[in-house]
């Protein structure tokens, strides 16, 4: 009798049933899933009633008017409620960009103090931190509105600088250059000449640039490619353009009645909202900067020392840098964050782009379209803010180490 | 094991702590609100939800001097607010008002029209694309006025021919901005809108921030009152527009509308009968004449009690004149000191009793009960 | 140099000679400060230039606020408006049951200091300041002075709470392990507990909140309620079923794109369609979903910090996915993502100032902005918001150093 003979009476292995397999399971589990989804979306939908649903309210006449900020001609009798929206979407931009740049300035000074070796500073530092990331931003914007109308003068009490900047609570205004409307057109064939001087210029920047980076290489010793490089072409671009004549005027502001005319005028709203943006958001980059100081083995600190770096080149040359890579991502979402805070600006009288949006939902009755339009707005600036913060990110990285 | 399982316990505590919560919250709410989300679908459905609820919810304005503000201890008080307690006794005895915070002009008609807010009583000005576009119905006008401005007596404006090139404050998403728009372009002149919630463009008007300050006349008349040195500012006697003020309701319900309507009508009346809230009880006891008793819904000398059929009983009037008195007693004591309104026979200057009742100088018209 | 410890033979008799560090505490304290301050503000001739702006300008600002709180500010708007600021519209017979919800959260957090903390020095300084502000405030113009009585009795319940608190011994008795899970226990259902002292038996509805008391009751909805969201989401999102991930991060990346008031938006306008209930719920929700976004990102991040190591020991172990995801990974992931945590909870604390914008609901600062509009506080818009930025920053403070507590405790961020 044969041992390895199986027993007639078990029956033959039968296959594994598939919805054992791991890999049928979830198929199933996801199609289920999606099956679920899939309903609470057409439940949703079928709330929502999208019978009205539609954009054209969009091409009507504003009925208002907000503040002009653009570069072109509007107004809100005339001009549809799409070209206004367009107005506050530049004014929003316009906001963010500013709050960015001051941010992070204060932010990376802020951080860099905290960690300072001087007592008094880094207190200093550290109170600014706990105050302006412990108190809603909101009432930090309305607040600063309220002391700037109330701290500066009206404009009946102007603070006049050499009759070229003034100061009252309607505004900062300053001179601001203004392009000659003659002469920037592309009929004038000057302007092809300036373009191309530009283009000479930017060529022979590259050209140095790269000279320069390959004797760096092979000497060793600092050649300063891009300060070199940019030097150059700033000086061409001004030379040409000051030889073609300079078709650009300084527009001094002044004072008709109670009202600036001409120059640029930076706007109590817009000062407050910057301010309330700035202060906020760098409360938080202070944090991330010095996080990220703070992550550096502390022998980077000493080996700048050893050999002989001043505080400030051991902060610029040998912490900020590598301190970037781990800062940059963290601050990139203070950035997003800029963009999304900048909402609140309507409780100051800034009319930005969800405070417009605001008002065309009141005037229509549209809130959904309104919504999907503001959400889609905010969420191609982010991916905007994103993509240029990826490409520093990029850089930043893999940069020499 | 223990420590793992004990996690595990403390999420699944924290899950239902939050459910339960929310629980909490909603059932708390839930016969505020199952009448709510019907309405609109049949006859008379927020009238249904108001007297099923006990509460009429009321959108008011919690920021405008006079109108609509809150007092220190929490309380909110004004003219409107005076319209919402009527149409709440109109009702019925037992029901409360809950006054919803409609302070935002931008948001105001939303809340209306899905239904979080029964009646609408917040300077809201009467025109035909908001009765068109926002799913809104107004009742009788309860406050007539134009669109007005104030400036700085110093500062040599004397009408909207001075004002080319001003900054002006404005409340956005009323129709103050777009009449403001309107007017600039016909006159061919520029300006700068400052346009934010009242408090804050006050603010900026108190500060020179804008030169200009529009909005209702009454409004502005009232605010001046009541800043710190009425002299220093002044209300242009220009007025630009007709903003009728009046409580707005939801679409096609015919039969709440009627409600709202008839009982500011009636408050008019009551003024022109001379029915107060002291003396509606006597009245009611004992009226005078027939169009009284059918205003009070009382029985004339043993006669028959006329119910029109609004789907309230026909005591509706009474109830709302007892609860506030009639509309000039609204009037002298909320709005009344800060601007005045001088309703004489014959009275020959409109625009400052145009919330007269008519025949004594205003237009506030009672249409006949009856 | 001189810091060096003497030669033996200089050394007074009896006298013994410590380490160097010891031995620099042993100076006389005037010499110490010295060198303390030579270290620390005159180091070298910028590093004093430094010190000496950063005094000048400490000076300058310390000088503006004690001028502006003492002299220049006229506080009326904040103390005539206190009932205002407070509860609004909450309804005033029902006074006690606010009391009687924050001693029941002073007892809590005196509770938990005494299990997992102590109070120092510094929180004893910090209680006793942010307390006299509060009495002040409350006793000012002597209006409501029994208010004070109830809040002294809320404190009197917090320290007794701490004292009995931190008698337990910090060990692995039983008595300890009852106590922490009590503890816990007690946070977790601390919300539904005030809501039933506020609501249950003819209390207040939920339209009755208002002022600082809807801040207090909305932000630790948002903040459990999007940990509860946030922990599938972000598993979900870590998932290897790529529809899943997929819904998952469309999701989270759609909620985290727009601004809060647009969500806002959609609980006033939208959600009513949706799933109808009462604006405070349907604003609740929206806190919960808002918050559940970001909290998704900063546990996915605690995910990945994980070292895959993690999970194939726990399979080879034989533990089920399942298991893996709820005995191994998840407990590890959340406390190494206990600051970010820490930090949106304090962020959703302040984002609840926002509901007043947009809703026709009115917190502590569209009080505030009620306040200012009464005609005799036209002028006092700056002390009214100024004290508004005070409350919620003494919450905030308060947050922000708890959590620093917890992490010590957890040992976050050590390994």
């Amino acid at each position: 009798m044969a041992i390895t003979e199986r027993p007639s009476s078990l029956p033959p292995a039968a296959p594994t049933p598939p919805w054992h397999r791991r890999s049928v399971r979830n198929q199933l589990f996801q199609g289920a899933y999606l099956i679920a989804t899939a309903l609470v979306i057409v439940y949703v939908i079928n709330a929502l009633n999208l019978r009205e649903f539609g954009f054209g309210f969009l091409g009507d006449p504003a009925g208002f008017a907000v503040p002009n900020q653009w570069l072109i001609d509007y107004d809100g009798v005339t001009n549809s409620r799409f070209v206004m929206y367009l107005v506050a979407i530049w004014a929003s931009i316009r906001v963010m960009l500013v709050a960015i740049a001051f941010a992070t300035i204060i932010g990376v000074l802020v951080g860099v103090a905290r960690l300072s070796s001087n007592w008094l500073l880094a207190r200093m530092a550290m109170l600014f931190v706990e105050i302006f990331r412990n108190t809603p931003l909101l009432v930090q914007i309305v607040l600063w509105y309220a002391i700037l109308i109330v701290a500066i003068p009206p404009i009946g009490e102007v603070f006049n600088i050499g009759n070229a900047y003034y100061l009252s609570n309607r505004g900062i205004a300053i001179p601001w250059p203004v392009p000659d409307p003659g002469w920037w057109n592309a009929a004038n064939w000057l302007v092809w000449v300036w373009v191309a001087l530009l283009a000479a210029a930017g060529g022979a920047a590259w050209w140095v640039r790269r000279g320069r980076i390959a004797r760096e290489r092979d000497t060793g010793q600092p050649h300063y490619p891009n300060r070199w490089a940019f030097s150059l072409f700033a000086v061409a671009a001004l030379v040409t353009f000051i030889a073609l004549g300079a078709p650009v005027s300084i527009d001094k502001p002044i004072i008709e009645g109670t009202h600036y005319l001409e120059g640029m005028i930076i706007t109590p709203e817009f000062a407050a909202l910057v301010l309330g943006l700035s202060a906020y958001t760098a409360s938080f980059i202070a944090e991330i900067v010095r996080a990220g100081i703070q992550a550096l083995p502390t022998g980077q600190s000493e080996a700048a020392n050893a050999i002989g770096l001043t505080g400030y080149q051991r902060l610029t040359v040998i912490i900020l840098p590598q301190a970037l890579r781990q800062i940059i991502p963290s601050i990139t979402n203070q950035y997003l964050n800029i963009n999304k805070n900048s909402s609140l600006a309507s409780a100051v009288l800034f009319a930005d782009l969800f405070f417009v949006a605001g008002v065309f939902q009141n005037k229509t009755g549209r809130a959904l379209e309104m919504f999907v339009l503001i959400i889609v707005t905010y969420m191609l600036i982010s991916l905007l803010i994103s993509a240029v913060m990826n490409v520093i990110n990029a850089r930043v990285t893999t940069h020499r180490v | 094991m223990t420590r793992l399982k004990y996690l595990r316990r403390t999420a699944l505590l924290g899950l239902a702590a939050i459910i339960g919560a929310l629980a909490l919250v909603a059932c708390s709410d839930d016969a505020q609100q199952q009448q709510v989300a019907d309405a609109g679908d049949v006859p008379s459905a927020t009238l249904a939800a108001v007297e099923e609820r006990g509460e009429l919810l009321c959108g008011v304005k919690q920021t405008q001097p006079l109108f609509g503000f809150r007092e220190e201890d929490g309380s909110v008080v004004g003219f409107d607010i005076e319209f919402c307690k009527a149409i709440a006794a109109a009702v019925g005895d037992d029901i409360d008002v809950r006054y919803i915070d409609a302070s935002d002009a931008a948001t105001r008609f939303t809340l209306l029209a899905s239904a979080q807010i029964d009646v609408l009583i917040r300077t809201t000005t009467i025109t035909a694309s908001r009765d068109a576009d926002l799913k809104v119905d107004f009742a009788q006008t309860t406050f007539f006025t134009g669109q007005g401005f104030a400036v700085h007596a110093d500062s040599g404006i004397s009408s909207t021919a001075d004002m080319n090139g001003a900054t002006i404050c404005v409340q956005t998403g009323t129709t103050t901005e777009q009449n403001l728009a309107d007017h600039f372009t016909d006159l061919g002149y520029s300006y700068t809108p400052l346009g934010g919630t009242s408090p804050e463009i006050q603010e900026a008007f108190l500060q020179r921030r804008c030169d200009v300050f529009t909005a209702d006349q009454s409004d502005l008349a009232s605010r001046v009152s009541n800043f710190d040195n009425p002299a220093n500012y002044r209300v242009l006697g220009q007025i630009i527009s007709k903003e009728p003020l009046a409580p707005g309701v939801r679409d096609n319900d015919s039969e709440w509308k009627d409600v709202v309507n008839w009982v500011v009508h009636g408050l008019i009346a009551a003024e022109e009968m001379g029915i107060t809230s002291g003396n509606v009880g006597a009245m009611a006891a004992n009226p005078p004449n027939t169009t009284v008793a059918r205003l009070l819904g009382v029985a004339f000398e043993g006669g028959e009690v006329a119910n029109l059929g609004f789907g309230v009983d026909p005591q509706f009037i009474q109830r709302a004149i007892a609860a506030v008195g009639n509309y000039g007693e609204i009037y002298a004591r909320t709005v009344g000191d800060a601007v005045p309104r001088a309703c004489t026979l014959n009275a020959l200057a409109i625009d400052d009793s145009v919330d007269c009742p008519a025949g004594t100088g205003g237009i506030q018209y009672a249409m006949p009960y009856r | 140099m001189a810091e060096l410890p003497q030669p033996a033979e200089a050394r007074p008799p009896g006298r013994v000679v410590l380490p160097p560090h010891r031995e620099r505490a042993r100076r006389p304290f005037a010499d110490r400060a010295r060198d303390w301050a030579r270290h620390n503000l005159f180091p070298s001739r910028g590093g004093t230039l430094l010190t000496l702006i950063s005094f000048a300008l400490l000076v300058l600002l310390l000088c503006g606020v004690i001028w502006y709180v003492f002299f220049g500010a006229d506080w009326s708007v904040v103390s005539s408006n206190r009932w205002l600021l407070f509860a609004g519209s909450f309804p005033r017979d029902e006074e006690w049951r606010l009391w009687v919800g924050v001693a029941v959260v002073f007892f809590m957090i005196g509770v938990a200091y005494g299990l997992w903390s102590r109070f120092n020095r510094r929180d004893l300084l910090f209680v006793a300041i942010a307390s006299a502000f509060l009495i002040f405030l409350m006793a000012h113009g002597g209006a409501a002075a029994w208010s004070s009585i109830w809040f002294l009795v809320a404190l009197a319940l917090m320290f007794g709470g701490y004292v009995v608190a931190v008698r337990i011994p910090r060990d692995n008795s039983r008595l300890r392990v009852r106590a922490n899970r009590i503890g816990i226990a007690l946070i977790a259902l601390a919300l539904p507990i005030v809501l039933l002292i506020l609501m249950v038996g003819g209390g207040a509805v939920s339209t009755d909140f208002d002022g600082f008391v809807l801040n207090v009751i909305l932000a630790p909805v948002g903040i459990v309620g999007g940990l509860v969201v946030a922990i599938p989401l972000a598993i979900g999102r870590a998932s290897s079923l790529r529809i899943i991930s997929w819904t998952c991060t469309a999701y989270i990346e759609l909620v985290r794109g727009a601004p809060l008031l647009g969500w806002l938006f959609v609980a006033l306008f939208i959600l009513d369609d949706v799933i109808g209930g009462s604006l405070v719920v349907r604003t609740m929700v929206v806190l919960a979903v808002f918050t559940g976004a970001y909290m998704a990102e900063y546990i996915r991040g605690g995910l990945q910090a994980l070292h895959h190591g993690q999970d194939e020991a726990a399979r080879a172990v034989g533990l089920s996915r399942r298991q893996t995801l709820q005995l191994i990974i998840m407990p590890q992931a959340l406390r190494v993502s206990i600051p970010p945590l820490v930090g949106q909870a304090i962020s959703i604390w302040k984002d609840t100032s926002l509901v007043s914008v947009i809703l026709p609901m009115r917190e502590l600062k569209g009080n505030a902005d009620s306040a200012i509009a009464q005609t005799e506080f036209i002028a006092d818009r700056i002390e009214a918001y100024v004290f508004v930025a005070v409350i919620f920053w003494i919450v905030a403070f308060t947050m922000s150093r708890i959590s620093q507590r917890v992490e010590r405790a957890q040992g976050v961020g050590e390994r």
